[in-house]
């Protein structure tokens, strides 16, 4: 048996979901692939959020129980332009964080993504995002939730961004912040959709990270320590099982050797064709467990 | 439960009396893979057979609620869900003729997460739909 322990995100369903998938659809197909983890939206499948009503509540809590998955990450978002002419005060972001943290764990979830808003096309976070952070850690630290921005391209591991977050943890010697990583960034082939959206030359253009921003999968090893959860991006997974943009022998490989222990969560991106998602789902399951596997028998390197 | 595409099949109708019609709605899924709060909806441009009817001149329709772009982009406590549909509102005397008709819609979505100059993000689809009633 691996160490790694397996999820899915409800995000890799998206567009199929609320048309040709409820939440106890969702809950089946990821309790079907062998995962034991549920990764959610907050604002998405939390009906009602932020203020579900006890009906719903008592439904979430039977699907929990009813398909054995332990609620991992619950994602968030910070609203930072909250208008166009305003952005959130201090104040006001981190209550929208305390909101969402005491909304986290009354669901069962033990890390939160916040998504904070940026300031450049490098994806800089808005300075404010540390104000928001640091008042909420005594309370993410009694309600047992680390609270795990992600490392998502375009921005890689060796840059700024990455150091300020781990300067922060260094800082405050906190244990309840930590690195989420989006495997995204090991893309190493450009991608043909994004989501819903086929990828045309302007959006190359704009966007240039859809190439794939090729990370070096080593370069896990250096900031592991500071890595709480993995969201394992992907878009695209063909009949041999083969992924046609992330290179995963090298990054399961890098996982393994580091001491990573913690959830490998899929998160499919690829086309929104109606239950695509499904069966990449299971697809990618079965590659990443069919890698720690070999990983574990000394044959991937 | 809502249909996989963005514009809806339902809900693309005329509104106003009968016989003097003011307009149509465009029913649409939320333009965005999550919930949303309103005030990051910037809203929607709408064409119908090559006629376009410009962002700052409709509204939304969600529940009991119609806002135009002005109170849509104050709006920062009312959210839309990702299960709960809306209404584009179209100001056209006279509405549109019974029949297909080529339907585009182009949401614009901002996402603080966006760098401030991209922020405004366009989603846009299209499909053919039909107007039933007159």
């Amino acid at each position: 048996m691996g160490s790694l322990q397996y999820g899915v995100s409800v995000y890799s369903y998206v567009n199929d979901y609320g048309s040709v998938m409820t939440l106890e659809d969702a809950f089946d197909h990821i309790a079907d692939t062998g995962a034991t983890g549920i990764e959610i939206l907050g604002e998405g499948q939390v009906e009602g959020y932020p203020e579900p009503s006890s009906a719903w509540l008592d439904r979430w809590f039977g699907l929990v129980d009813r398909y054995k998955l332990q609620p991992t990450n619950f994602c968030a978002w910070v609203d930072t332009r909250v208008t166009l002419t305003r952005n959130l005060t201090v104040e006001e972001g981190a209550a929208e964080l305390a909101r969402d943290l005491r909304l986290a764990h009354r669901l069962g979830f033990k890390f939160l993504r916040p998504k904070f808003g940026v300031t450049s096309h490098e994806l800089d976070p808005d300075p404010q995002w540390q104000a928001y952070v640091e008042r909420n850690l005594d309370l993410a630290h009694q309600l047992g939730i680390v609270i795990c921005p992600e490392i998502h391209a375009p921005t890689p591991i060796r840059h700024r961004v990455t150091q300020g977050y781990i300067d922060f943890i260094e800082r405050t010697g906190t244990t309840n912040f930590g690195l989420m990583i989006d495997t995204g960034i090991f893309q190493d082939r450009p991608l043909t959709h994004w989501g819903s959206h086929q990828i045309n030359d302007e959006a190359r253009k704009h966007m240039a990270f859809l190439n794939g921003i090729k990370v070096p999968p080593e370069q896990f090893l250096d900031i592991a320590q500071y890595v709480v959860f993995i969201q394992a991006k992907f878009h695209d997974i063909d009949d041999s099982l083969e992924d046609l943009n992330i290179p995963w022998r090298p990054v399961m490989s890098a996982i393994k050797r580091s001491g990573y222990s913690g959830w490998l969560s899929s998160e499919y991106e690829g086309l929104r064709s109606p239950w695509r998602a499904i069966d990449q789902v299971r697809r990618q399951q079965v590659l990443l467990r069919k890698l720690e596997a070999e990983f574990d028998a000394g044959v991937l390197a | 439960m809502l249909e996989h595409q963005l514009i809806q099949s339902t809900g693309f109708r005329n509104i106003g009396p009968v016989g003097a019609r003011t307009g149509f709605a465009v029913r649409v899924r939320i333009p965005n893979y999550h919930g949303t709060r309103l005030s990051q909806l910037d809203g929607f441009t709408v064409t119908v057979d090559g006629e376009v009817f410009p962002f700052e001149q409709n509204r939304l329709g969600i529940r009991d609620e119609v806002y135009t772009l002005a109170e849509l982009r104050e709006e920062t406590t009312a959210r839309w869900g990702l299960l709960e549909w809306g209404e584009i509102l179209v100001d056209k005397p006279g509405g549109l003729v019974p029949g297909v008709h080529h339907v585009e819609v182009l949401a614009r979505i901002r996402y603080s997460y966006f760098p401030p100059d991209v922020h405004v993000f366009p989603m846009h689809e299209a499909r053919m739909a039909t107007i039933c009633v007159a």
